[in-house]
């Protein structure tokens, strides 16, 4: 009998966010330089699949995909059912701290997607002394909202559905069926209000126009990729927050939306692995 | 889009008309939607996952519930095969101001994914 086994394997941990115990899910696969995944808002660390089984990615890296608190198979802290989700850029901050101290991780890449992709310019801008290179992706400064979230929360609309429906024009129209579906699906499993929540973050908490100085991309490199099907992080947006950073370098990604790694993964590893050649060999 | 001439409202009806005619989806919609195609407005009725009925001309005091209203370069482009960045989704399409949506957004936003796909319908295949 052969047993036919994918190379990612998942555990738990628990750690301190914001002085609350958080028991923390997270996949990982592969060795070498540890790359942190940050998935979308709403989404969980699922994005990241592909790439955890990518062998010319984990022959050199240590992929590992968490999935936040509140998202996917990490619960909320203890006392959630009284509160209202609402990230915050510093909350954020402290998760992604957090969570790579707790696996003890010396100088890693980080990787993130939309929210992922604005956390990591703040990053870059907070701790750049703290990693090897960080990597952007649909990530800007700012971006005009383009619809109301309220719809994403209401006892009259199924809050899965609308949420899938509405970010899937982001997909690109070439991303295969399945894929698109798959990463659709994230959509409609999130918790109620928490992609919501996490827009929060997205449109009200982290405006980073003006405050992106003193970025060290010789101490820390910046790579920022933008999927040129993604009107809600459009190219335009990444291009103009590239602008105020000395020493960042931008790619405009074809035939792919807000959602490279998932909705596309055959054509975002054309762009994402010069970017990993490119910090393995430095 | 075929030729450079720009297709009419009264073209663009008859394209989505026919593939309307056609689209089902195992869904309890009922809603009452105004589209126009350019200048040509012309009213849906959806029932139990389909379109029930396509009024051409409508009558006075004729209530609906939301509106999508777009130009005939918007949609046009939104059914190419592959449409161009920006031109390929509903929201997308609003956002540029090429789609103008009105109305009771509530049965719009309760069956979103159904009337994208319905409105995505008369998209040319890639043969």
């Amino acid at each position: 009998m052969s047993v036919k086994l994918e190379p990612i394997v998942g555990r738990y941990t628990s750690f301190e966010i914001q002085s609350k115990q958080c028991r923390v899910y997270f996949e990982e696969a592969g060795s070498g330089i540890p790359l942190v995944c940050l998935h979308t808002a709403g989404a969980d660390n699922r994005q990241y699949r592909h790439m955890m089984n990518d062998a010319e990615i984990t022959s050199r890296y240590r992929v590992i995909a968490f999935d936040m608190p509140w998202h996917g198979k990490s619960y909320p802290p203890e006392g959630w059912q009284d509160t209202e989700y609402k990230l915050s850029t510093a909350l954020y901050v402290e998760t992604v701290m957090a969570f790579c101290a707790a696996l003890e991780l010396e100088r890693p890449v980080v990787i993130g997607c939309s929210i992922g992709g604005r956390i990591v310019l703040q990053l870059a801008h907070l701790h750049s002394d703290k990693f090897r290179a960080l990597i952007g992706v649909e990530a800007a400064d700012h971006q005009q909202p383009w619809y109301d979230t309220s719809w994403l929360h209401r006892g009259d609309v199924h809050g899965g559905e609308v949420c899938a429906a509405l970010v899937s024009g982001l997909v690109a129209p070439q991303s295969p069926a399945i894929h698109r579906h798959e990463t659709l699906w994230q959509y409609m499993q999130g918790g109620p209000g928490i992609f919501k929540g996490d827009l929060y973050f997205y449109r009200v908490d982290s405006d980073l126009r003006g405050k992106l100085t003193g970025i060290r991309t010789d101490l820390c490199p910046l790579f920022l990729l933008t999927g040129e099907y993604d009107f809600s992080c459009t190219p335009e947006d990444t291009l103009r927050t590239a602008e105020s950073i000395p020493g960042s370098t931008v790619t405009v990604m074809r035939e792919v939306g807000h959602f490279p790694m998932s909705e596309n993964p055959a054509q975002f590893r054309q762009y994402l692995l010069p970017v990993l050649n490119q910090i393995h060999s430095s | 889009m075929a030729g450079s001439t720009p297709a009419t409202g009264a073209q663009l009806f008859k394209r989505f008309a026919q593939a309307a005619a056609t689209f089902s989806k195992p869904r309890a919609v009922r809603a009452d939607m105004l589209l126009q195609f350019d200048e040509l407005a012309v009213l849906v009725r959806i029932r139990e996952g389909r379109v029930s009925e396509i009024l051409e001309r409508g009558v006075a005091l004729q209530s609906w519930d939301f509106a999508v209203k777009g130009t005939a370069e918007a949609w046009s482009k939104f059914w190419l095969a592959t449409p161009p960045a920006g031109w390929h989704d509903l929201l997308a399409l609003n956002k540029r101001q090429a789609f103008v949506i009105e109305g009771n957004l509530h049965p719009l936003m309760a069956h979103l994914q159904f009337i994208k796909d319905l409105l995505a319908s008369p998209r040319e295949v890639i043969a």
